[in-house]
């Protein structure tokens, strides 16, 4: 078959993923935003290497020192966690070390639990779907993963959710933010649905959408709706409005870039 | 209806394969031969949303849809064309919807092949609707309403059947974000290839009963998954060298729809389908450039090398400027298939097989080792241990992260960093796979029983 030159490639396309790889090696940078207390540091670089037998082992280290069980989710877990997500946004790091990490955080916090009766506070609670009628639901499952391993606690009602059911959990649970996900043009028109009953209910909050064929016009089209690009803006649209308050338009207004 | 493994390549070498021709061709509907010599553009649309509240207002979408786009082949001179109808969910999960769409859209069809002489299939491709809400429920009630829906679109005028199986999807979805192998491997090559023949059986029965064409299956709820989420060169969400060793594996899965007893044309989004053309000889649909219309890929000529019916994927029905979108696409798609058919007549079809191919190949790890002479290796490795799902798809993977090395060392395929460390760890992680299929299987269902809540092994496959 034909082929090219190896210095002719470069005229047809660009890798530019590759022409702008940063130096700096995952482990090389992880290890510069480590906590400098070294038992909070182990269980940094458990959570980090994703390994939940180490997470445990370091929160163990950490309590035979002396450390509440509870300050250990604000103090060693989400900073740990925080340094992954930290390297997935400079994009040293991608979705699938994030998720083993989350999942070995989440042990943690779980370990943490029973340790004690006190109940840890999350920065927020959300509550996640996947549209009625959709049962294309991995998008949601990162966007929850993504969001608990931020510190918010998540309420997954799974896929194909009835509207009423989305709505009902929102009046009970009194959320930050809902988010929707969908994968087919024929199933996101359930989000107009959603948006229609909370606002028939007085109830303000920003419901995230995004996945598949959903865009940011067709989000604009109701009044709750603020578009996510992808799932790891979600926890971003989270900690906005902890700071920000939760005003849909200040959100477009800093989100939407289309 | 039993399967029958492949074992032997149909095409002696890769330079044997060519767009528009097929070892083994087929005929169906009204004049259409697929891989007989010609490519035939492949027109895919989705009904708008609001058009779905009443069997009527579809049957009316669909209508509108096939004038259309009929129309626009006969004003700009093509020859032929297929029509594909992927089911809205309703048009599944009640049959006699998605045959009065079928019915209505055949009658169309029939009233230009009567008047122009145009040669035309209409392909349904029903719903993989055999789930409850948050599990598959691949054998349960819903397999019986699923296969009626074959039937009546069969019985009202579908030529091609087809259908996108979900088996193992439960378990694929947690493994391709957690990177692992094993998982993935599972996922599409043992449940997904087990699930396949338990639904192909049925299909091509149907197909016989009904005198159309059984045509074939996509892995799109996995490794497009895997592609989708691979995303575009800056994405940051999964390796695309890993998004390719799961696409091999997928062609060790699509093949049972063939060794179930379809024909083809494999279905457009099955990037798979390279491969499987290496294999089985059947014509295949694919897409690239000209579906961009619904998602974007990085092989967008390169699809195209060894092609029969050429795709747009899927595009909402609307108006453009052009005309509605199924005008405009058809059209696109219809140009296209006139160059290639050009390059057929003049005898340079080889060469703009190779241009095409090249264009791509070296853009990304995923059209490297999907172009055609080194999908026909992984093809050799998949029929060489055709007889043993596992051990076939565990071929496919590790032919693949050979072919990405070979690239690496030549020097012009280039990868980051973070793609070679992902290649690296999918080698060792197939390294420490067990040579039985038993052992694996046991090995899985203990780590996926505990681990995934939705995988409910028992009720969905028999292995």
């Amino acid at each position: 078959m034909l082929d090219l030159k190896k210095e002719d490639i470069a005229a047809i396309l660009t890798r530019y993923n590759v022409a702008m790889e940063k130096a700096v090696t995952p482990d090389e940078a992880a290890k510069q935003l480590f906590p400098k207390d070294e038992l909070f540091k182990a269980v940094a670089a458990a959570i980090y290497a994703g390994e939940e037998d180490d997470v445990i082992a370091a929160l163990d280290a950490c309590m035979k020192a002396g450390k509440d069980p509870i300050k250990l989710i604000d103090d060693a877990l989400l900073p740990g966690m925080a340094v992954v997500s930290k390297l997935y946004d400079q994009g040293i790091i991608f979705l699938p070390n994030v998720m083993m990490s989350a999942d070995a955080m989440l042990e943690g916090i779980d370990y943490c639990k029973t340790k004690t009766k006190e109940v840890p506070k999350a920065k927020g609670l959300v509550v996640c779907h996947v549209a009625e009628g959709d049962v294309h639901d991995i998008g949601k499952t990162i966007v929850a993963a993504l969001l608990r391993a931020d510190g918010f606690d998540v309420i997954d009602l799974g896929r194909d959710v009835p509207v009423n059911e989305v709505v009902e959990a929102v009046v009970k649970n009194k959320p930050l933010m809902v988010t929707g996900t969908a994968l087919m043009t024929t199933t996101m028109y359930a989000f107009k649905e959603v948006n229609d009953k909370l606002v028939e209910k007085g109830i303000k909050i920003p419901f995230a959408c995004g996945g598949g064929a959903v865009n940011q016009d067709f989000v604009e089209t109701y009044s709750l709706g603020v578009y996510g690009e992808d799932a790891a803006v979600a926890p971003k649209f989270a900690n906005f409005i902890l700071k920000n308050g939760s005003e849909v338009s200040k959100l477009r207004t800093e989100f939407h870039t289309h | 209806m039993t399967v029958t493994r492949y074992t032997k390549m149909a095409y002696a070498n890769a330079d044997e394969m060519i767009f528009g021709k097929a070892k083994f061709p087929v005929k169906a509907g009204l004049g259409l031969e697929i891989g007989a010599g010609l490519t035939i553009p492949e027109l895919n649309y989705a009904p708008r949303p609001q058009a779905g509240v009443s069997k009527e207002a579809l049957v009316k979408e669909y209508e509108r849809i096939t004038r259309d786009a009929m129309g626009r082949i006969v004003q700009i001179g093509a020859p032929a064309v297929c029509l594909e109808s992927e089911h809205v969910q309703q048009m599944s999960n009640n049959p006699s919807w998605g045959a009065a769409v079928a019915h209505a859209q055949k009658t169309i069809m029939e009233e230009f092949h009567d008047e122009y002489g145009v040669k035309c299939a209409l392909r349904h491709t029903i719903g993989d609707i055999r789930e409850d809400r948050d599990f598959l429920a691949l054998r349960a009630k819903q397999n019986t309403t699923m296969l009626e829906a074959f039937d009546q679109c069969a019985a009202q005028g579908a030529d091609l059947l087809s259908i996108e199986t979900m088996g193992g999807k439960e378990v694929f979805d947690y493994a391709i974000i957690r990177d692992d192998t094993a998982g993935i491997l599972f996922g599409i090559g043992v449940l997904g290839t087990s699930d396949m023949e338990f639904v192909w059986q049925n299909i091509v029965d149907i197909a016989k009963k009904n005198k159309v064409v059984a045509a074939g299956d996509t892995d799109c709820a996995q490794a497009n998954t895997a592609m989708f989420i691979a995303g575009g060169l800056l994405d940051k969400n999964l390796a695309h060298t890993t998004a390719i060793v799961a696409r091999c594996i997928s062609a060790a899965r699509t093949l049972a729809a063939y060794e179930s007893g379809a024909t083809g044309p494999g279905k457009d989004c099955g990037y798979e389908n390279t491969i499987i053309k290496s294999i089985a000889g059947i014509p295949i649909t694919q897409e690239g450039k000209t579906s961009t219309c619904a998602h974007s890929d990085v092989m967008g000529n390169l699809t195209m090398q060894v092609c029969d019916m050429w795709s747009n994927e899927s595009v909402e029905y609307h108006g453009e400027f052009g005309g509605t979108t199924v005008q405009c696409w058809v059209e696109s798609l219809a140009y296209d298939c006139s160059l290639m058919n050009t390059a057929i007549k003049t005898g340079n079809e080889k060469i703009l097989r190779d241009l095409l191919t090249l264009s791509d190949k070296y853009r990304d790890p995923q059209g490297y080792v999907l172009a055609y002479d080194n999908a026909f290796r992984v093809g050799e490795a998949i029929a060489k241990n055709g007889n043993d799902t596992y051990l076939r798809s565990k071929a496919a993977a590790e032919t693949c992260c050979a072919i990405l090395d070979e690239g690496v060392k030549s020097g012009k395929l280039l990868l980051t960093k973070f793609e070679l460390n992902a290649l690296d760890a999918v080698k060792k992680d197939l390294a420490k796979l067990p040579a039985e299929k038993a052992k694996f299987v046991d090995q899985c269902l203990a780590k996926y029983n505990a681990e995934v809540p939705v995988f409910e092994f028992s009720k969905n496959y028999v292995l």
